[in-house]
């Protein structure tokens, strides 16, 4: 479908780390995908799939409804309805590995126990690339907070995960934490090969004429291109922290937002909201990246991981005040 | 065709244990996943297409007209989502469920009909003629019309009307005798007139401005039509007093009925989950409006199938 050009192909290679290296840096986001896309476009062009988090059993979603929109941005309650990890493996991975792209396996846990038994189950299997952690489940055996709120408990499911799957895994960070720098060392520390964030930002919007959540439960996550500024902070955050490679997410519409996730530190991206209403963003994205390749004369796309410069360059040098601003100075 | 949807017995088989949990719902009904047997309705297509027209119809509603192959090749039931804006546009970001109001094979081309509720379809109303719209298309299983059936029974209410006119093409080209009650709120809104006249179906127009769309009144239209047997098959679609009503006066008579039903909705593929039909306190996944929808088999509460 897309024009092969080799040459400005191989300059979108990248490595996510511990052998996981990908044709471009572009995927797609845990949930905002599936195998039913297949019949709109060649899933075989992406960087990687991935699939919606798994848990190792059975579970219901949340009750209706479980999307609703913000300001360019939605709230979703879906929670992960699951069939479990046996089903994933018959019925649903063969639906992933008959493209030519690896698949990374995102799982889920209400306890931490359960991340490890997944791990466990998961090592060796066929068709799974590497693992993708969602530290943004309740932990039930914690009141319902989010695993991935607690630096101590990020290290011990991360440890636990990486113990039991010999392969490429990627610690998928919570915003919704005071310091993601502290997560993002727990993770590495814990044996992370690679940092993904951010997921959904937690939120509320309410409908004031009939006095109810819009959404089936009270909070809700926030995702789309309203919560891109603070996800592209966060990557940078994280970038400084770590010497891991990162998965930007977080409101991606084109190749220039990716390309501020890139410029912040990331070594690849992942598009979610955006797949609903333009299902091939992600194409959009990978072939923005060629042009920006070759109209930078770059030699890997990775050249530009990172090269950020503090402030806006301006090209004429501003008028100074003739006398400083009195009481302003520093 | 849609009649593929049918088994050897002519009936509707049903998966086991996919009863669909209530979706706002009157508790008298219960609803079952369509077995598809085989029956592939088209696949989903991402369209990038022109508006060839978008014009106000009537009141609050407009009818939106586009070019596409794809779509044009849709079956009587199957649904769009829809993106509001422009390309450029992040707000609204999601797509929004439109039903196909009628299909042109011939000239490429498929219409929808919809009424201004909210922002998203506010924004749709601005689209001009020439512009681009995106729209993943055509999605959710079909109305099945059974190649035995010689009459159909169309009962719909207001913007739902939209979701049942392609029955009525369908139909009209497979010689099958068209009986609707099309219900508004007032007289200048009631839709799919047209349709009806083109095939000369059989209808009765009722609305909220004199009364005569009460249950009451509508009822022995119905159940007259139901008991001579000249329907074998009935679909009705956006109020629930009407589905609660066809459903209970066709079971006698052994005619099957089918709804179509609304979720709030954000991929219309089957991956994000959005509209699942309601999973509070169950331990599993229940079906989902786009993929197993929107048209479900309606029976009478306490029937077991
Ligand atoms: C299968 C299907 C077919 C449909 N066919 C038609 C049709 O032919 N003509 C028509 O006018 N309408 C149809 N609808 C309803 C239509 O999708 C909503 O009226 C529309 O989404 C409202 O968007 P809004 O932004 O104007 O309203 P808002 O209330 O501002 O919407 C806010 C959010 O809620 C969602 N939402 C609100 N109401 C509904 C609803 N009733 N169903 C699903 N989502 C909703 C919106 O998509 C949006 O995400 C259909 C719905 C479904 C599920
Ligand atoms: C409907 C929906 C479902 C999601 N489900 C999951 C999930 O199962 N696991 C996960 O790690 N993230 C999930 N996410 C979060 C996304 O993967 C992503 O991190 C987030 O939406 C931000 O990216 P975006 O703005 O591009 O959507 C979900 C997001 C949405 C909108
Ligand atoms: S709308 Fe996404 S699963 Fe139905």
């Amino acid at each position: 479908m897309a024009v092969q050009d080799t040459e400005t192909d191989s300059r979108l290679g990248v490595d996510l780390g511990a052998g996981l290296t990908l044709k471009n840096p572009v995927m797609p986001a845990s949930g905002c995908f599936g195998p039913e896309m297949g019949t709109l476009f060649d899933l075989g062009q992406l960087g990687a799939l991935v699939p919606k988090t798994i848990f190792y059993g059975e579970r219901a979603g949340n009750p209706a409804p479980r999307t609703a929109e913000s300001p360019a941005g939605m709230l979703n309650s879906i929670g992960i309805p699951s069939r479990g990890v046996e089903h994933f493996l018959t019925e649903l991975l063969p639906e992933y590995t008959k493209y030519d792209s690896p698949v990374i396996v995102s799982i889920g846990g209400l306890g931490i126990e359960e991340y490890d038994r997944l791990a466990e189950r998961l090592n060796g299997e066929p068709g799974v690339a590497g693992l993708e952690v969602n530290i943004s489940c309740p932990n039930l055996e914690a009141g319902g907070m989010e695993i991935g709120a607690s630096p101590a408990n990020v290290e011990r499911v991360l440890r636990g995960v990486s113990d039991r799957f010999d392969g490429p895994v990627i610690a998928k960070l919570t915003p919704n934490i005071t310091s993601i720098a502290d997560i993002a060392k727990a993770s590495e520390q814990g044996g992370a090969t690679a940092i993904s964030a951010i997921n959904t930002l937690s939120g509320m919007v309410i409908d004031v004429d009939n006095q109810r959540t819009v959404t089936g439960t009270m909070t809700g996550g926030v995702s789309g291109p309203a919560i891109r500024p603070i996800a592209v902070r966060m990557v940078w955050q994280v970038c400084s922290a770590v010497s891991l490679p990162v998965v930007g997410i977080g409101g991606i519409t084109s190749a220039k937002d990716a390309l501020e996730f890139i410029l912040a530190g990331a070594t690849a991206v992942a598009v979610g909201t955006a797949n609903f209403t333009r299902p091939t963003t992600m194409l959009d994205v990978i072939e923005g990246l060629k042009t920006y390749v070759e109209t930078h004369h770059l030699s890997s796309i990775d050249d530009v991981r990172g090269q950020l410069e503090e402030g806006m360059r301006v090209a004429i040098e501003p008028p100074r005040p003739a006398t400083p601003v009195s009481g302003r100075a520093g | 065709m849609t009649s593929e949807l049918l088994d050897a017995n002519g009936t509707i088989p049903v998966f086991a244990g996919t009863h669909v949990p209530q979706l706002r719902l009157p508790s008298s009904v219960r609803l079952e996943v369509m077995q598809t047997n085989g029956h592939h309705a088209p696949a989903a297509t991402f369209v990038e297409t022109e508006i060839i027209s978008n014009e106000e119809i009537a009141p609050e509603h407009y009818l939106m007209r586009v070019r596409s192959e794809a779509l044009a090749n849709g079956e009587p039931g199957q649904f769009g989502v829809i993106r509001p804006g422009s390309a450029t546009d992040i707000h609204p970001i999601l797509p929004r469920p439109m039903a196909v109001y009628q299909y042109d094979k011939a000239a490429c081309t498929a219409d929808f009909v919809y009424r201004v509720v909210g922002y998203g379809t506010a924004a749709m109303a601005q689209r001009r003629a020439g512009d681009i719209v995106e729209i993943v298309g055509p999605v959710g299983r079909p109305f099945p019309i059974s190649d035995t059936t010689n009459g159909i029974l169309i009962v719909g209410r207001g913007i739902g009307v939209c979701s049942l006119t392609t029955l009525i093409d369908e139909a009209n080209r497979r010689n099958i005798e068209i009986y609707a009650v099309f219900s508004a709120r007032n007289k200048d809104v009631v839709l799919g007139k047209d349709m009806i006249k083109k095939a000369r179906g059989n209808a009765l127009y009722v609305d909220d401005s004199d009364g005569s769309s009460d249950v009451e009144n509508v009822e022995p239209w119905i159940s007259e039509i139901i008991e001579s047997g000249r329907v074998q098959q009935a679909y009705v679609c956006g109020s629930n007093r009407l589905i609660e009503l066809v459903t209970r006066l066709a079971a006698p008579a052994d005619v099957e009925t089918y709804v179509s039903l609304e979720a709030h909705m954000a991929c219309g593929l089957g991956y994000c989950h959005s509209c699942a039909t309601g999973a509070f306190g169950e331990s599993a996944e229940s079906p989902l409006v786009c993929r197993d929808g929107p048209v479900f088999r309606c029976h009478p509460a306490g029937v077991t199938v």
